[in-house]
């Protein structure tokens, strides 16, 4: 079992949601708005601004980056849907402009329901 | 890779993520969260506040920076130079793959550490 945990664009959940029942895979968990950044963007007008001389320019640079708001929606999954479910999300999520997000894989060792009690791959389906 | 959960003091956000940013780890989800530790939440007289509110940080990071990772967090988290109760915990589980959405591509553990030095 995986458990793949993708942070999205908050506009891009709905569009996921759908894509993944298309997919066969309705389960999933989301959180609220999540706060973060990535690897810190360049700004390239402040950066143009900064080199052509401007003082509010330069005033702006070498500040950490923003946090951008994003949500994180956790799905866990049997192995053999794990790149179908990646794939999925990517092609949903995708604009091609940094910021998009990021999807983690990680490994569950044991799924149970909590209604029956049953465990392992029965208790995903 | 390693996924690094940390659950901090809300006061002390501002200050790991400032170190985590000098460290060369800009990337960072933060979330807010309640929960309790072992003290069993805090108890004022006959009042128990036991949904305590905390931040954690999700820091996904290549294995070999594991240990740098962690000092700088407590580092920066610690309350008052020798650390008290509710300072928080740190959570480390193992990433198998990890996607950049934008460009659809999988990172490998290199490539991260090249980022890391940029």
């Amino acid at each position: 079992m995986k458990e793949i945990i993708s942070v999205i664009r908050i506009n891009k959940v709905n569009e996921t949601k759908k894509a993944l029942i298309d997919a066969g895979i309705p389960a999933f968990t989301a959180t609220g708005r999540v706060m973060g950044r990535g690897k810190g963007q360049v700004h390239f007008d402040i950066l143009k601004g900064a080199e052509a001389g401007h003082p509010e320019a330069i005033a702006q640079l070498g500040g950490a980056p923003r946090l951008v708001a994003k949500r994180i929606l956790t799905i866990v999954v049997p192995d053999e849907l794990c790149s179908m479910a990646i794939e999925t999300i990517i092609k949903t999520n995708q604009t091609g402009n940094p910021g998009d997000g990021k999807i983690f894989v990680t490994p569950i060792v044991e799924t149970i329901r909590v209604r029956t009690g049953e465990a392992g791959d029965e208790a995903l389906n | 890779m390693l996924m690094i959960r940390t659950i901090v003091r809300p006061e002390k956000v501002h200050q790991v993520m400032q170190g985590l940013l000098e460290a060369g780890f800009p990337a960072v989800t933060k979330i807010s969260v309640v929960g309790r530790g072992k003290q069993r939440g805090l108890r004022v007289g006959d009042v128990v506040y036991d949904e305590i509110p905390k931040e954690m940080l999700i820091v996904v990071v290549p294995d070999n920076d594991k240990d740098f990772v962690i000092r700088a967090i407590i580092e920066n988290a610690k309350s008052s130079g020798e650390g008290k109760f509710g300072d928080g915990k740190i959570f480390i589980s193992g990433v198998e793959e990890v996607y950049t959405i934008s460009s659809g591509e999988k990172e490998t553990e290199p490539l991260l550490a090249t980022e890391k030095e940029a």
